[in-house]
């Protein structure tokens, strides 16, 4: 590299290349944050570690113990559903914790920053990437429950017909309906979306935490300490609305509380699922908004915070 | 190469002017930033006190001081990455604090790690993207630019296989995708080999020729020296000199002749004249090259021979 080829390579720059004007809010720029925060944690080998143990737990409860075929999906659905909850809960927060920590501790961000870039969409950008990874390793936990699922039903389906060849038609289909309505159905759908809705409240929470926090691990301690509590505080709500008055103060205080620890129960629809209990789309749609509402607040604090942030 | 050039050095007297100009490619007004001591917020910090700066359009200032001296913090408020305590600083005119004065920035921050998983290529596209650089154009800017800090062939090399060297080349070459009219550099080479860090230098030049200021913090005061056109000192976050380079290292009443192929006689009658006249004759010596441009020179040798043995 000599310095006459420098100067015209750099003279060429001038004639071809200029940035386009700024606008004060882009989706491009935030894409470029939110594919390069995918990649960034596909490239992780925490992601395919999780993944790995989600699918093995999925697969291994093809080999529960059989009493009934009820018993037996309602097993499977059990494990595997709970699995996909657990694992993609723990991605959100792992993933999460680290990204502005990281980028701090390597100065990324301030090469990010120091470019024509809104604080707001470098984390809606960050966020966003979460956001895509979860929704991918949801869709390939469910893909892989969903054919576990499909293979044992053919099996049960298989084993019945041998057992009833010599039975009337009428019974061996009433007894395939039986098979097929208690394995593969609708239902399940609403429970995979809140799953994954409660794992993207939980991103954004971990993010929120990790804009104040000092190292990945403090977040990560700070939210178990939110996913327990948030399990546990319906029930300790009920009881001390049992207790106490519901005066003004006794509601501001539980809304407060609630902030900051989510009821993460209400996400929990595999019980219902797994009793075969169909979830109203009212449940759905309420449980679903309180998620995006979540998700949506924690996100704007995050951005808030990370906005008076001194780098 | 040593230069076999005797060197006269003699005192004289002489004057010296320069001129302000009325545009500013970075203007620091009245800026002091204070960090708060945890759990006394009364007590607090001073990272930099009472700074004024002006750079001008085109030139190349060099920031100056020991660690801790508030350089990196000047460097950040000017980049609206921290705000001021008390001040105001200007990007073109620009309130710095103003997202969209970044558009004319470019920023090298000392030591950079940038994303490990990325490739040089990568990299440079993701920034790109960031400056709203599309397609053909932002194809054509990662090729040049890559080309431009010599990294073509490394191009698809994750940068966490990159040495120091490498990464602050494509560092470099980060600053400058969206062309932009200033260039910010933290300490450019800091941990970067001699030879590194003469191909940082011959770029910064090129920016100069271009047009493109540049400011950068350092603390390697002979690199400095030989790229600044001015330069401010700053100590414990005061600057304690500011000007041209050349006004402000010149001694005031000493003249260098740096003549070659003088013979002995010529030499020594210049002395003579010297002596007879009210003059002093304070050192005469042959001049020597650098041990910058003899390591180069020796590795260079050393790496052509190696590339003839294999």
């Amino acid at each position: 590299m000599t310095n006459s080829e420098n100067a015209s390579t750099l003279q060429r720059f001038n004639a071809s290349t200029l940035a386009k004007p700024y606008h004060g809010f882009s989706l491009s720029r935030i894409l470029a944050i939110t594919l390069n925060t995918l990649t960034e944690l596909t490239r992780l080998r925490v992601f395919y570690v999780l993944l790995v143990f989600g699918l093995l737990l999925i697969g291994s409860s093809i080999f529960m113990a059989q009493f009934s075929f009820q018993q037996e999906f309602q097993i499977l659905k059990d494990i595997s559903l709970g699995a996909i909850s657990i694992f993609t809960s723990l991605l959100a927060i792992v993933a999460t914790a680290r990204l502005l920590p990281q980028d701090i501790e390597d100065r990324t961000v301030y090469t990010i920053l120091a470019k024509p870039v809104p604080r707001f969409e470098y984390v809606l950008g960050k966020i966003a990437g979460v956001l895509l990874l979860l929704a991918i390793s949801t869709l390939m936990m469910s893909a892989a429950f969903l054919l576990v699922l499909y293979l044992r039903e053919q099996a049960v389906i298989h084993a019945t017909m041998r057992q009833m060849a010599g039975a009337p038609p009428e019974q061996i289909a009433d007894a395939l309906r039986a098979i097929r309505s208690s394995a593969l159905n609708p239902d399940m759908l609403p429970g995979i979306i809140i799953i994954y809705l409660k794992a993207c409240l939980l991103a954004a929470l971990t993010l929120f935490v990790s804009t104040f926090a000092s190292t990945n691990i403090f977040t990560i301690v700070v939210m178990a300490f939110v996913y327990f509590i948030g399990h546990l505080q319906a029930t300790a709500r009920e009881y001390w609305l049992q207790e106490h008055s519901s005066g003004l103060l006794t509601r501001v205080f539980l809304a407060f509380v609630a902030l900051l620890f989510p009821d993460l129960q209400a996400f929990n629809l595999v019980d219902d699922i797994v009793a075969g209990t169909a979830i109203s789309l009212a449940l759905f749609a309420k449980t679903a908004l309180l998620g995006i509402f979540y998700t949506t607040i924690y996100t704007l604090l995050a951005a808030f915070v990370f906005y008076g942030k001194e780098l | 190469m040593t230069d076999s050039s005797p060197r006269l050095v003699a005192q004289e007297s002489s004057g010296g002017g320069s001129c302000a100009e009325a545009s500013s490619a970075v203007a620091v007004h009245g800026l002091t930033k204070m960090f708060p001591v945890p759990l006394h917020p009364a007590r607090g910090i001073v990272a930099v006190k009472d700074l004024n700066l002006r750079i001008e359009p085109g030139e190349v200032y060099g920031l100056l001081g020991p660690n801790g001296s508030g350089k990196s913090t000047t460097l950040k408020v000017i980049l609206g990455l921290v705000s001021p305590t008390r001040g105001r600083t200007e990007i073109f005119g620009r309130n710095s604090r103003l997202v969209e004065s970044r558009e004319a920035v470019g920023f090298l921050p000392e030591n950079p790690y940038f994303y490990k998983y990325l490739t040089g290529e990568e990299t440079l596209r993701f920034f790109g993207r960031l400056c709203g650089l599309r397609r053909a154009r932002l194809k054509q800017r990662v090729n040049e630019l890559l080309d431009l800090v010599g990294l073509t062939k490394a191009r698809k090399r994750r940068l966490g296989t990159y040495s120091k060297g490498m990464l602050q080349r494509i560092g470099l070459a980060q600053a400058l995708i969206h062309d932009p009219r200033l260039v910010v550099l933290d300490e450019p080479t800091a941990g970067v080999d001699p030879a590194g860090s003469r191909e940082i230098r011959d770029l910064i030049l090129d920016l100069k020729r271009r047009g493109i200021t540049v400011l950068l913090s350092s603390h390697l005061l002979a690199q400095a020296q030989e790229i600044c056109d001015r330069v401010g000192i700053l100590a414990d976050g005061v600057l304690v000199r500011e000007g041209h380079l050349h006004e402000l290292i010149a001694i005031e009443n000493q003249t260098e002749l740096v003549i070659a192929d003088a013979s002995a006689h010529l030499v020594d009658e210049i002395e003579s004249m010297i002596n007879r006249s009210d003059a002093k004759l304070i050192e005469r010596r042959k001049s020597t090259t650098t041990l910058e441009r003899l390591f180069l020179e020796a590795t260079a040798k050393n790496d052509e021979g190696t590339t003839k043995q294999t």
